[in-house]
């Protein structure tokens, strides 16, 4: 196995270097939140880690567009890892989400459209995995996973303007009318900074993550090759 | 909303998010990095067996 | 091999595209005419699960108009499930997909031709509930906006679920597999044909219903299109 290319080391440093600067300004350099207190700080890894999620939901959508139209396994080996970071990244922004609301609302799940929508995202992609465990055959699990993926895909901004307007419809019994998830205070200065570095910070550890994965798909290709040549 | 007089202390709960934000992503890599592991070792195992058939 | 300035060999001509639907549709209805294995458990099924939820929710009169649509869309989508399950696996064990694949139809053919008699089993069912039910609960549901309702969720479930069971069956874990593929995928129909079922039996305003209806609508339209678009990807070999 080749060794892990100049850039994609750099990458990683570069990654850690941004995530720990991140985890200043959210934890130090932004002033804390007069009503809420604290907790409120999780809001930078919340919003940061659904974007990354997001990030990672497009990915897997395009990535399976284009396998289809191609045949080409590489995009299947993207569409994987675009489909695993998300999920772990959306497990983060709902868990600190439930985290959130909890003091805030005195309740551990708000059926807020974005976390309900993400929870069933969750479900979707564990599906995804499970369809692909129950198939043999690389390209047929290619394909399937693929065309999966386009349909929740699709779904997923449907079920969100669903949800939303369930809600609009029967407005939450728990809280106050700004119940939505980054409702209730307003950004200073300060507060920006760290928020966009948040942003900016998890962009670039996604891309990290996403190489590294991608990367490890293409070695897991390459020994189930060796395996079915080796192993007659 | 009535506005309170000091600024509740909900730390824990920050404490609480951050440790699961990084010990979920500490996982993450760590498994990203253990599965790698196993697939170079499968790798050369199976580069041998190919070379002595 | 010489080059030969011929006609065209004699091909027979391709079958009509509808009437491969028919016919594929046909067979499966004609199918289950004889056996009627399909429908009866489907049918029992929802009769045991509507039972089920008899004793799991308090169905006082009042709660009952309430909750009517959520039981009753709950029962069909866990009904709904069996019957793609059976229709699918059908074509698989006994080799028919493969005979219809080899037939020179447009595959999306025999995707419309079994969602259609998919969507058949599902309203005969839902036909034969519905009237149970009523009967159950003293409560009509035979209102033309809920019948609408169940015919337009019904498309939408089917369409998706057509396509979804093609796939489960082929995998190892097949049955199990199409409730956990289906179901997160399928909440929008869920959502909009429960309230807009509720709507119709609360004897809501139109326009609280019909954000809901055009949903469904929307829904259907879309994934009806999408579906029938990737389903070559799902059967070729």
């Amino acid at each position: 196995m080749q060794k892990k290319p100049a850039t994609l080391l750099a990458l990683d440093i570069v990654s850690l270097i941004l995530l720990g600067v991140s985890t200043y300004l959210a934890l130090i350099f932004a002033p804390t939140e007069v009503i809420m207190g604290q907790v409120q700080r999780v809001f930078y890894f919340h919003v940061a880690t659904a974007w990354v999620g997001m990030l990672g939901f497009v990915a897997a959508g395009v990535s399976g567009i284009v396998y289809l139209r191609t045949g080409d396994l590489k995009w299947d080996r993207v569409e994987m890892a675009a489909v695993e970071i998300s999920l772990v990244f959306f497990f983060i922004t709902i868990v600190l989400g439930s985290i959130w609301a909890r003091p805030v609302w005195n309740t551990w799940w708000t059926w807020d459209p974005r976390l309900t929508t993400a929870a069933i995202t969750e479900l979707i992609y564990v599906a995804y995995f499970m369809l692909r465990q129950g198939i043999e055959d690389p390209d047929r699990r290619a394909r399937f996973g693929a065309v999966y993926t386009l349909i929740g895909a699709v779904s997923v901004p449907i079920t969100f303007m669903a949800i939303r307007l369930f809600r609009t419809i029967h407005p939450v019994v728990v809280g106050t009318e700004s119940a939505e998830a980054q409702g209730g205070f307003a950004m200073t200065g300060d507060m920006k900074v760290a928020f966009f570095f948040a942003l900016f910070a998890f962009t670039v550890i996604f891309i990290d993550l996403f190489w590294n994965r991608i990367r490890m798909g293409a070695l897991a290709d390459k020994v189930e090759q060796l395996k079915l040549k080796v192993m007659q | 909303m009535l506005f309170l007089e000091t600024t509740p202390d909900t730390s824990s709960y920050m404490i609480a998010g951050y440790a699961i934000a990084f010990g979920v992503m500490l996982i993450y890599v760590v498994s990203l990095y253990i599965r790698s592991r196993n697939l170079n070792r499968d790798l050369s195992m199976l580069e041998d067996m190919d070379k002595n058939n | 091999m010489a080059e030969q300035t011929t006609t065209a060999p004699h091909q027979p001509a391709k079958p009509n595209y509808w009437k491969a639907i028919a016919a594929i549709t046909w067979k499966d209805l004609a199918a289950e005419l004889r056996s009627r294995e399909l429908i009866s458990a489907m049918l029992v099924f929802s009769l045991l699960v509507i039972l089920i939820f008899n004793f799991a929710l308090e169905l006082d009169i009042t709660t009952r108009r309430s909750v009517t649509s959520g039981v009753l869309w709950s029962t069909f989508a866990f009904a709904g499930t069996l019957g793609l399950n059976r229709s699918m696996a059908v074509e698989k064990d006994r080799g028919c997909l493969d005979g219809l694949l080899l037939a020179p139809v447009d595959r999306s053919a025999i995707y419309f031709g079994k969602v259609i008699s998919n969507l058949a089993f599902m309203l005969i069912v839902e036909a034969i509930v519905l009237p149970i039910y009523s009967v159950l609960y003293s409560i009509n549901l035979f209102q033309p906006g809920l019948l609408l309702v169940i015919l337009l969720g019904s498309v939408g479930y089917t369409t998706v679920g057509t396509l979804l069971a093609s796939m489960a069956v082929q995998t190892r874990t097949r049955d199990v597999l199409l409730p956990i593929l289906l179901f997160p995928v399928v909440v929008p129909i869920l959502i909009a044909a429960v309230k807009a079922s509720g709507g119709y039996l609360t004897g809501a305003r139109m326009d609280e219903i019909l954000p809901w209806l055009n949903l469904l609508i929307v829904y259907d339209v879309i994934f009806t299109a999408i579906s029938f678009m990737v389903f070559d990807y799902v059967v070729e070999e």
